[in-house]
């Protein structure tokens, strides 16, 4: 496995020093094997010597035996007592001579292979040299008893070989001992004699390794030997001596243990690791050392960048005048670079691209931070939500350029009046302010002023453009001590100055939120409503003035609330309008006219009143074929209601969804007349088959003579367009008899019948004939 | 002139009841073998009587002495000359015969005799190199090899006979060695190869 480091350091210090070991203990191998070669070699060259040594003490030994041997067989006595058998005589002569020259052992063998001079015990031993002494040997390895002998032998002659005088050495570890003396190395040197089964005799206590090294030599040649002996390695080295008989040869067996030569160089040796010791120590604190003047550098830079990550701007300042420095340098720009754009992506982030303004998110920490100061202070603060009216219709009108053109003199205008308050736009027409009441600025003041301001037409590529703004205004701690409470309240206040005619400003009042909660409650309820069929349609009768019957009846949604009872289509209507609900409720109310209105006597008509809303979605005229279909109903007995304000949108549209729908043959009617903008365009470019005045004009129709004039220009005018005209809100005969004196072709109001269910229509309308034409 | 009467000897008439004996003696390697000597013994009948030539000698010449065997009946007196200009020791530490004739000069001679049969092996105290020997027999029957190791034993009666045969370097005690031999009255040719030290 790869070692880890978590310091450069580190690594460099073990690296560099591993390498040095390395090498240190390669040349200390090196250097261990070339002493150990040169004490092999130094061994064997000193065994070679000893051999030399040896052979040369052995011949001058020999010499000196031959010599002593030599005058003793010459001398007469000594001839004249052997040849006459005079045995004491001559042990006698051979004692002498031991003494006089310090020969330990000199016997005579006789030429009939007796021997004298010799310890009985050991004559016997000697006896068999007879034959070898005849065979004409003189010298050699001789074993006597237990002991190896060096031996010399001269012939004694009277003047016929009468016996051999044998003059021998004991080749014992004293002499042997004494012959290592003279040698360079204390070796230990050993005689060997084969024995009649050719084994190595006569060692004493011979390493065992070294006898079975020894045991195929067969002593003829010199040999040189390594073994593994109880002193370590071992060299030894063999010569062959020549043994007294010929079939036993011997052999000189020097050995020395290889640590012996060792021993001396092994203080070098110890010099040698002890330096290789040092040095790897030095090694290692100067690579320690080195690597941490190179790495320091590079440890600010991790460190640096480390704090970088750890979000905290840093700046390193290496002066190293290399690589790192440039490192740092570019680290450095780096960190800069990496700053800058951090610093561009959180403005992006917190900043509104189109004006520059904070964005929702960087107000609400700002929202955060403020009030947590100024609420610790007891100080106010007030929050200002902006909203600029009809902006739609300048991005429909206009286009989308001047629409973001507007909006930023908006803002620009807007940070102008507000002055050190935080102004951000939350999306769309929506702005906020944030305002820290210290006195120097009233909230109310600045709504004010901002109202008045955004009430003067901007100029923007040449194009007059006027709008309006409305306010709400949020204080804390008053209104709410957290952000969201403060922003939601902002809201509701700016939803109550918009409804409330727009153009002004409204403080949030505790009632507003209920009433949004309600709101939000009614909303869920709305839905389940839906789910449950909780909705069910009232009917009110259209009376024709002309034939003095029910002609048609306009269906009228009723929801039977599980908990709050019946409820108003005037507080739910808006509700559906705003969250699409209206969508499904207006196509439930459709299919539902349609079904009940089959039950009815033909050519009575149902009436459905379509919502803007409802009307601007493509399925509006899938649903009033899908229903036509399933029901049977005859498409002219249909009557959508509409009202005049869905002219507001694209025009064009509306137009081809009214030709759709007359081309069903499904009649239209413009309901509410009178309200709003009611332009007679609307009357040119549509055929409408019926206009319905507003209810308004109806009941003051009799207390001012303009209501009169209108009632009248309006049914004039659909007469001559071909229209029929009804009036809604009829109460009382006066009405009545106006409206049918000023042309009116029908009525709807309590005056006949208020809304019934669908099970009561039938009765109603066969009821209504008699009396109705009566009271007409 | 040793040869030729030899030869003569072979060729002359010779008594019916005597017959010749021809040895030649070889060592192991087949070289003819000088100076060995063989002695017969017949087995059975009376021994003849010994016949004590003479003179026996054996002088000093050269550092030698000279011949280097002689053959004595026992009995016989042997003179040792010294025909060298310098002194000679000579001296026999032997069985039959022991002497030494200490230190005598030129041409001084002293006589020893030999009344003993056996080997006498002659040495000279200062000259070690001088060796002779005195083959003292004790049968009329002995005659020494000649530088073909050949010899021949006359007028021996047939039958069974005991040669001695005896050699300075032949193996074996006393350097003699014993062999039957049953002579013919044609008389016997005989090889015999005598195990010897080498010289």
């Amino acid at each position: 496995m790869r070692p880890r480091f978590t310091h450069l350091r580190t690594r460099l210090t073990v690296a560099f020093t591993g390498m040095f070991a390395v090498v240190l203990i390669v040349i200390g191998l090196a250097v261990q094997m070339a002493i150990s070669d040169t004490a092999e070699r130094s061994v064997a060259r000193d065994l070679n010597a000893g051999v030399i040594g040896f052979e040369r003490i052995w011949s001058m030994r020999s010499d000196q035996l031959r010599q002593a041997a030599g005058v003793l067989a010459q001398d007469y006595g000594f001839r004249s007592a052997v040849a006459t058998g005079d045995d004491a005589t001559t042990e006698s002569a051979l004692h002498n001579l031991r003494t006089r020259i310090g020969i330990p052992t000199a016997f005579l063998v006789k030429a009939d292979g007796g021997v004298a001079g010799l310890d009985p015990r050991l004559a016997a031993s000697a006896a068999p040299l007879a034959q070898n002494l005849e065979d004409g040997q003189s010298e050699g390895i001789v074993q006597i008893g237990d002991g190896l002998y060096q031996a010399v032998a001269m012939p004694v002659r009277a003047p016929t070989l009468i016996g051999w005088a044998v003059f021998a050495v004991r080749l014992d570890g004293d002499a042997m001992r004494a012959l290592t003396r003279l040698s360079a190395i204390p070796f230990d040197a050993t005689v060997l004699r084969r024995d009649a089964r050719g084994r190595w005799q006569g060692g004493g206590a011979m390493p065992p390794e070294l006898m079975a090294g020894l045991a195929p030599l067969d002593g003829r040649k010199s040999a040189r030997l390594a073994f593994d002996g109880p002193a370590g390695r071992t060299l030894a080295r063999t010569e062959p001596l020549a043994g007294f008989d010929r079939a036993q040869p011997a052999l000189l067996v020097l050995q020395y243990p290889l640590d012996a030569e060792l021993a001396a160089l092994r203080s070098l040796q110890y010099l040698l690791w002890g330096i290789g010791a040092i040095g790897l120590l030095a090694v290692a604190l100067a690579t320690a050392r080195m690597s941490r003047s190179i790495t320091r550098p590079i440890a600010v830079l991790d460190d640096a960048a480390r704090q970088m990550e750890a979000g905290s701007a840093v700046r390193v300042e290496i002066m190293s005048g290399d690589e790192i420095e440039r490192l740092a340098g570019s680290f450095n720009r780096m960190v800069a670079a990496i700053d800058e754009r951090e610093r561009r992506i959180g403005h992006l982030a917190l900043h509104d691209a189109l004006t520059g303004l904070p964005n929702r998110a960087l107000l609400r920490t700002q929202v955060d931070t403020v009030l947590r100061r100024c609420l610790r202070r007891g100080q106010q603060v007030a929050i200002l939500g902006l909203d600029l009216d009809d902006f739609k219709g300048v991005n429909d009108t206009n286009g989308h350029g001047v629409g973001d053109a507007l909006l930023a003199r908006v803002a620009t205008l807007l940070s102008e009046i507000a002055g050190d308050a935080f102004v951000a736009r939350l999306g769309g027409d929506e702005f906020a302010i944030l305002l820290e009441c210290d006195g120097r600025q009233a909230p109310e003041t600045l709504a004010r002023t901002i109202v008045a301001r955004l009430a003067q037409p901007f100029r923007i590529e040449d194009q007059e453009i006027l709008i309006g703004t409305s306010v709400g205004i949020a204080m804390a701690p008053g209104d709410g001590t957290d952000r969201t409470t403060l922003l939601k309240n902002a809201d509701l206040a700016l939803h109550r100055a918009k409804t409330e005619g727009r153009g002004t400003y409204r403080y949030f009042e505790a009632g507003m939120d209920a009433a949004a909660r309600a709101r939000r409650v009614l909303e869920a309820d709305l839905r389940q409503g839906l789910q449950d069929g909780a909705f069910e349609l009232f009917y009110q009768p259209l009376f024709d003035l002309g034939s003095n019957r029910v002609t048609a009846f306009e269906a009228l949604i009723r929801w039977r609330h599980p908990t709050r009872g019946m409820i108003s289509p005037l507080e739910f209507i808006p509700i559906a309008e705003d969250t699409g609900l209206i969508v499904p409720l207006g196509e439930w109310v459709i299919r539902q006219a349609t079904r009940e209105a089959m039950s009815w006597p033909a050519p009575v008509r149902v009436a459905v009143n379509v919502s803007p809303i409802q009307f601007r979605t493509p399925g509006l005229l899938a649903t009033l074929v899908d229903a036509l279909a399933r029901s049977g109903l005859e498409p002219h007995r249909l009557e959508v209601e509409i009202t005049e304000s869905i002219f507001l949108a694209d025009t064009d549209a509306t137009l081809a969804t009214l030709h759709s729908l007359r081309s069903l043959g499904v009649r239209i009617a413009l309901d509410d007349f009178g309200t709003g903008f009611s332009s007679l365009s609307y009357l040119r470019s549509f055929p409408f088959d019926k206009i319905k005045i507003d209810r308004s004009f109806i009941t003051d129709l009799l207390h001012g003579h303009e209501n009169i004039a209108i009632v009248r220009a309006i049914t004039h005018l659909a007469q001559a367009m071909g229209m029929e005209t009804t009036a809604e809100g009829v109460e009382d005969a006066e009405q009545l008899a106006a409206l049918r004196l000023e042309g009116c072709t029908n009525v709807q109001g309590f005056l006949f019948s208020r809304p019934v269910p669908a099970d009561q229509v039938v009765t109603l309308f066969e009821m209504s004939h008699a009396p109705v034409a009566q009271a007409a | 002139m040793r040869r030729l009467l030899a030869i003569l000897i072979l060729y002359l008439p010779w008594p019916a009841f005597a017959a010749a004996l021809q040895i030649v003696l070889t060592d192991p390697a087949g070289r003819a073998l000088p100076d060995a000597v063989v002695s017969a013994y017949p087995v059975r009948g009376a021994m003849p009587p010994l016949r004590i030539a003479g003179p026996y000698k054996v002088a000093q010449q050269d550092v030698q002495f000279r011949p280097a065997v002689t053959i004595v009946p026992v009995g016989a007196t042997v003179s040792f000359p010294n025909h060298d200009r310098f002194r000679h020791h000579v001296y026999s530490f032997s069985a039959p015969k022991r002497f030494e004739l200490k230190l005598y000069g030129r041409d001084e001679s002293h006589s020893i005799l030999f009344d003993k049969p056996g080997t006498v092996a002659l040495g000279c105290n200062i000259h070690d190199a001088m060796t002779a020997f005195v083959r003292v027999v004790d049968t009329p029957f002995a005659a020494k090899s000649g530088a073909d190791g050949a010899l021949v034993l006359t007028g021996l009666p047939p039958g069974a006979l005991r040669l001695r045969v005896w050699h300075p370097r032949l193996k074996g005690h006393g350097n003699e060695t014993e062999i039957p031999v049953t002579l013919p009255a044609t008389g016997l040719r005989r090889a015999i190869v005598l195990p010897v030290r080498p010289a």
